[in-house]
């Protein structure tokens, strides 16, 4: 087991927005997380990773690191793409201790051949397509060799192809790497691409899981009206009121 | 009685004092931030947890991408003091004393207060700007799972280069304020240089000097701690950019102000 959810409930201005939610992901593995926006998905990830802390419930994670790919890749704008993927290896003690500067420079190449962007080491990330800024993000992450790896909408405002390469990308790290990975996502091709299994959330609840083709039988009025994109249904578009 | 209550939340009164409360519960909110932060900072730099190629360049931003704005503001604030106290002294037989009183007053307010002030609106502006965006845009979050700690890595360098860079632009600031007073005097009055750098030396005490210098220190990194942290809890995209470092400048200009009072209070009063 690499990561345990157990009973997780968060809070915000008195509205619940993860009700109660539990769920496992074992080593290479993939989980994908999915639901209308606003609920819950993304909470979850940042409750896992440790920027959110949760209002009771419980988070298990085997020891080491977790990396997380953000939705807009979160890449340091004022670094190059060397110093964003060397950037854990450069600032953490242990690891600038671990490690020489011409090995920092190695595992760069190796991450960055890795996501298919040998020698751009000398480019800011505003010379990168988005595309290539989240494949860039994907190096930063996996530099420690994380044993989780959340990935927060990683196809989202991507063109097809791009969201294939992407997926196709977090398929080989996850076979490279052997890592938990959990995936939030809208897109039905992310989730038949990428996950082994699949939870849908609605109302901070876990409405549904299984594995991508139970989800495509539709044999659950949530999952059916998800995937046929249906305003019928038991899931309404929510309002602040 | 739930009628009642419902009138009463929608009374003027209730609005005011609840307004208020909030205001004051943000306030002191953000006070607390600020001294958290600044505690952290103390701690990082008592162990030397110091980014030395980091710590250069803000140095750099501080000292002397700075200079031009704040030798500007000093200068022409002296110039105007000069200009409308110089031939009046001189007419009532006080010229010996024009050095004297601009020295004092420029190493003892002017030349600190304006120079915080001209710091604030081009160093502190930019650094909340510049953090606030790194928060809305995830940046902070990625620093936070990539393990590396955002105080040490963010606020560290930059509230150091403010204490150590802001006495050495003071100290330029004042020098480039006596010279402009000079000059100023000596146009509109014809108070010759001499005279007004031998009463100059007269109005410059080791005392003032030294409460200058810890002012300068206490003014920079103040400022920098709080566009720091102002930054740091930016939300809500390039709203929350701009409220940042709104609250930045307000924050940072009061700040200095009442940390002037407290110097004046502990070593003039």
């Amino acid at each position: 087991m690499s990561i345990e959810v157990k009973n997780l409930i968060k809070t915000f201005d008195e509205k619940r927005i993860i009700d109660d939610i539990s769920f496992k992901v074992n080593n290479g593995e993939t989980l994908a997380i999915v639901g209308f926006s606003g609920s819950g998905k993304s909470t979850v990830l940042k409750l896992i990773c440790g920027l959110l802390t949760p209002d009771s419930g419980e988070i298990i994670t085997s020891k080491g690191d977790i990396a997380m790919v953000f939705q807009y890749s979160a890449l340091f704008d004022s670094l190059n793409v060397e110093d964003n993927i060397a950037f854990a290896l450069h600032e953490r003690k242990e690891l600038r201790k671990k490690y020489t500067e011409k090995e920092i420079k190695k595992i760069v190449a190796e991450k960055l051949e890795l996501v298919g962007l040998k020698g751009i080491e000398k480019k800011f990330p505003s010379e990168l397509s988005g595309g290539m800024q989240k494949r860039v993000s994907f190096a930063r992450a996996i530099v420690t060799e994380p044993n989780s790896i959340l990935y927060d909408e990683p196809t989202s405002g991507l063109d097809p192809i791009s969201s294939t390469l992407i997926e196709d990308y977090i398929v080989r790290l996850k076979e490279e790497t052997h890592a938990a990975s959990v995936v939030v996502t809208h897109q039905m091709s992310t989730i038949t691409r990428t996950a082994d299994r699949v939870i849908m959330l609605y109302q901070g609840k876990v409405v549904f899981e299984g594995t991508p083709e139970d989800m495509l039988k539709q044999d659950n009025e949530y999952t059916k009206q998800f995937v046929t994109a249906s305003l019928d249904g038991p899931m309404k578009i929510i309002s602040d009121n | 009685m739930g009628s009642l209550q419902k009138y009463y939340k929608q009374s003027a009164t209730y609005k005011i004092f609840s307004g208020i409360f909030i205001e004051f519960a943000n306030f002191l909110d953000t006070l607390g931030k600020i001294t958290l932060n600044g505690i952290e900072v103390l701690k990082c730099i008592l162990k030397w947890q110091i980014d030395k190629k980091e710590l250069f360049d803000q140095c750099y931003r501080f000292g002397i991408t700075s200079l031009p704005i704040t030798l500007s503001i000093v200068g022409m604030t002296s110039i105007i003091v000069a200009s409308q106290v110089a031939l009046e002294m001189v007419k009532q037989g006080g010229g010996n004393f024009v050095g004297l009183l601009m020295t004092m007053l420029i190493v003892r307010e002017v030349g600190v207060i304006m120079s915080g002030f001209a710091i604030i609106s081009m160093i502190g502006s930019s650094l909340a700007s510049e953090i606030a965006t790194m928060r809305v845009t995830e940046q902070i979050d990625a620093i936070e799972v990539l393990k590396v700690n955002p105080i040490r890595y963010l606020f560290v360098p930059r509230v150091l280069s403010g204490i150590l860079m802001m006495p050495p632009v003071v100290i330029i600031a004042a020098v480039v304020g006596v010279i402009a007073g000079a000059v100023t005097s000596n146009l509109t009055s014809g108070l010759g240089y001499r005279a007004f750098f031998d009463s100059a030396w007269l109005g410059i005490y080791m005392k003032d000097l030294g409460v200058c210098l810890l002012k300068s220190v206490f003014f920079g990194g103040t400022i920098a701690l709080i566009s720091c942290s102002s930054g740091y809890y930016a939300s809500g995209g390039a709203k929350g950019v701009g409220e940042a470092t709104n609250k930045a400048v307000v924050w940072s200009f009061v700040a200095i102000v009442i940390w002037d009072m407290i110097f004046a209070i502990a070593f003039f009063f």
